[in-house]
């Protein structure tokens, strides 16, 4: 990557918005309102497992069939990894998820405020309702942990912040084949956005899409889809095999390229913001609406195959994986479905799997 | 619907089969009166219910068989509300307890291989894929299971129904109505119950549609009021498992919790719970336990072990140990006191938010404390089911505090639900002797 292209580190940002009186929320998977936190100036900084830490603390209270970013997550916890946070956000993404919140509030209680927040499973307007005001509850346990009172206009500002970055991560998918950048380069960028403020995410991104060039990269290009592209070995497992990430589908990543909003009133905008984002298994989206999601990024991003990178015992995933298959299939698509823990080294297993849907689809 | 099928429909359902089953019951009930019919020596012959409880299941399966020509159907989540549905005249279907059933008839392994080679994984929960893998295979122990009109899904016992119902919503292409109920790790918040209710209301319209007609309202009432009813007798009947001998075992529970599940809000419910509380109480005037030498008392978390039941009852039974309540059959029950047929939307609301599975990991830790009281047991068993995230994901710090707060020996058991392959018979028998072994020297009540 460039040199001026520089990724600060996720303990520096901290370790800054700390030293300017802000405070840190570290929030886990998947959704939920930046803005509102931006607004109480508390940073959110998302934890996804953490990859590759000792996950024996996790173990003591999760059994072996929970999911490596729940059991990595509560490691994290218990072995103090969280303590510079001032919150911990547990959004409602699965069972899993909902499992671990409830241990942390009943059993853990850790010395910081445990935040839940409950992400609804429909886009109705029942659903951008109860969102609103679950959001106005969030307001409410910020205000009363002492981070202030944001007046509307503040929150207004915090969310236009946060569009304006969403925008432009778009725009750096969108550019994504004429960006000089490496696949696991181009996910550190974009990844950035899991911990950087927004405007710093903006100043970052908007160098990033002014070093497009005309010519696109070249190599075999395939779709990501999936939870977190944990282990980030797969891309450079892609890349020796002469593939090129040209869309992306992952809960981190293509499934938060958030809409904006249409509401005046703050909290609801956020709720529709999020409530509207692309199809995802977790908020519950119908299968179909997913199918043509993926052939639709197919065909402008002219993929050749899409590949499901699973995590194990991701059981919203697990159970869309045979239809969208189907889905593709019957659209000419090919796909492979390859499945890891965050925890582990890419096994050779997935290596191979991917090095014969490379040689099927070149 | 075509008349020529609604004749059909009552031909098998209410002229042959009606008396098939009732001829069936009583041979049943003959073979059973027999000094010769049972032989086990731990345990105490079964519920003179059970005939009967045949017969409703086979009956209600049976409706299921020929639905499709004379009524509209809807399949429903174990917990969903299912008393609008009911009054509106739909036949409703669980496919968990179909799951169940198939589990029970040891049918998994054959059903679930048939949703395996599609690509569903075995790492889904094992009712959802005994469930897909009927629909892909329109394989079933029950000889046919109605094509869905509507599928209705409460997301109150876990997400995984959700992703189920969207798989079935898919294959069958007709309206999926959720039912979303925020998890409540406290205490439950004014806004989730308003939203809830707001999705009943919702509910209603789509079902209305899809039946062509519109609730009545008076229906509606009689439905919740039986629906109420039914719940509070079920409670009545796990309430005295509190007697010594326990009159009925959590084993048996879990087979007559059925109407419970698939049939509430029915007259045929209200009575059956009826007789079976009846006969419980000249059960208990005769000292007569569901074991016959009643030692030890345990409860029971989450849910069965379905194609073990047998094997698990007569090893308890062995060792002089009666499983005497259950927090999964105790869901059925508990809330009964919320149902409010003058408010029958409100109170819904109230009722379908708060199962036990709804809840954080805490309440259910309080709710075991609380039935180790009341059912003075000696120890407790908790299934940690591979294929019950929401139910088994806590269990580890519950056991935990059970033993070292409580003084309460407990065994984290690992099973599934549904899929025998998941099952480690050694490990399992190895836990359990050791388990009772502990038991043993806690010294008899």
């Amino acid at each position: 990557m460039p040199a001026s292209l520089e990724i600060p580190r996720r303990s520096e940002v901290i370790s800054r918005h700390k030293e300017r009186g802000g405070r840190v929320a570290a929030v886990f998977p998947i959704h939920y309102p930046r803005a509102l936190f931006r607004a109480f100036n508390v940073l959110p900084v998302e934890v996804w497992g953490p990859p590759k830490i000792e996950a024996r603390q996790g173990e003591k209270h999760l059994q072996s069939y929970t999911c490596s970013i729940v059991r990595n997550g509560l490691s994290f916890v218990i072995s103090g990894g969280l303590n510079v946070a001032d919150f911990i956000v547990v959004p409602h993404a699965c069972d899993s998820l909902q499992g671990f919140g409830s241990i942390l509030i009943d059993f853990i209680k850790p010395e910081k405020p445990v935040i839940p927040i409950y992400i609804p499973r429909g886009t109705r307007e029942s659903d951008i309702e109860f969102f609103t005001e679950e959001l106005k509850s969030v307001f409410t346990r910020l205000a009363e942990a002492g981070a202030g009172s944001p007046s509307d206009p503040e929150l207004i500002q915090a969310i236009e912040r946060e569009e304006e970055a969403d925008k432009l991560l778009q725009e750096i998918f969108q550019k994504r084949t004429h960006l000089p950048f490496s696949d696991i380069e181009f996910y550190r960028l974009v990844r950035a956005r899991e911990y950087l403020p927004g405007e710093e995410f903006i100043e970052l991104a908007r160098d990033a899409v002014d070093r497009a060039g005309d010519n696109p990269q070249s190599g075999i290009p395939i779709i990501l889809s999936g939870i977190v592209p944990e282990p980030m070995e797969i891309l450079n497992a892609i890349v020796r095999r002469g593939g090129v990430v040209v869309a992306d589908d992952f809960a981190c990543l293509g499934r938060r390229l958030y809409p904006a909003g249409k509401s005046e009133e703050p909290r609801r905008r956020m709720a529709e913001s999020i409530i509207l984002g692309p199809p995802d298994s977790t908020r519950g989206s119908p299968i179909g609406d997913r199918v043509r999601h993926l052939r639709k990024l197919v065909e402008e991003s002219g993929a050749r195959g899409v590949v499901f990178y699973n995590i194990k015992f991701c059981e919203p995933e697990l159970f869309h994986l045979p239809i969208l298959r189907k889905g593709l299939k019957d659209a000419g698509i090919p796909s492979v479905v390859v499945e890891a823990d965050i925890g582990e080294e890419l096994s050779r297993q997935v290596e191979t799997s991917l090095e014969t849907f490379m040689e099927v689809i070149k | 619907m075509n008349p020529f099928g609604s004749i059909y429909y009552h031909w098998n359902v209410n002229l042959l089969g009606k008396a098939f089953l009732r001829f069936q019951r009583l041979r049943a009930e003959q073979r059973a009166g027999r000094p010769s019919g049972w032989k086990s020596e731990y345990l105490s012959p079964p519920l003179g219910m059970t005939t009967r409880l045949t017969e409703l299941i086979s009956r209600h399966y049976l409706e299921g068989r020929y639905a499709n020509y004379h009524r509209k159907v809807a399949w429903v989540t174990s917990g969903g509300p299912v008393e609008f549905l009911k009054a509106l005249g739909f036949f409703t279907l669980y496919p968990e307890n179909h799951g169940a059933l198939c589990g029970a008839r040891k049918k998994v392994i054959e059903l679930s291989s048939a949703a395996e080679n599609e690509g569903y994984s075995r790492d889904i929960c094992s009712y959802a894929r005994t469930d897909i893998g009927s629909v892909l295979s329109g394989k079933t122990p029950v000889g046919r299971l109605p094509r869905p009109d509507l599928l209705l899904c409460c997301t109150n016992i876990c997400q995984t129904v959700l992703h189920w119902y969207c798989v079935l919503a898919h294959y069958f292409q007709v309206p999926l109505v959720l039912i979303d109920t925020p998890f409540i790790y406290g205490e439950v918040t004014e806004h989730a119950v308003t939203f809830v209710k707001k999705q009943f209301e919702e509910a209603v319209t789509v079902a209305e549609k899809v039946m062509g007609r519109s609730l009545d309202n008076r229906r509606f009432r009689e439905t919740m009021e039986m629906s109420a009813e039914a719940a509070r007798l079920w409670m009545q009947v796990m309430e005295r498992g509190k007697h010594r001998p326990a009159p009925i075992s959590a084993i048996d529970e879990f087979i007559h919790m059925a109407p419970i599940v698939e049939m509430r809000g029915e007259a045929v419910t209200v009575e059956y719970y009826r007789a079976l509380l009846a006969e419980l109480d000249d059960r208990i005037a005769k000292g007569i336990g569901a074991v016959k030498n009643e030692r030890k008392r345990l409860l029971w978390d989450n849910l069965p072990i379905w194609y073990r039941i047998r094997y698990l009852s007569e090893l308890f039974a062995e060792n002089g140990i009666t499983i005497v309540a259950s927090t999964y059959t105790n869901a059925w029950g508990e809330l009964a006191h919320l149902i409010d047929p003058e408010r029958p939307l409100e109170s819904i609301a109230q009722l379908y938010i708060h199962p036990i599975l709804n809840r954080g990991t805490g309440y259910k830790l309080e709710t075991m404390k609380r039935m180790i009281e009341e059912y003075q047991v000696d120890g407790v068993i908790l299934h940690s089911n591979r294929s019950c995230k929401p139910y088994s994901v806590g269990q580890i710090d519950q056991r935990e505090r059970l033993v070292q707060e409580q003084g309460v020996p407990a065994l984290l058991l690992e099973a599934d639900h549904n899929d025998p392959r998941a099952f480690s018979e050694e490990q399992a028998v190895n836990r359990l002797a050791a388990f009772i072994e502990v038991l043993g020297e806690t010294g008899d009540n």
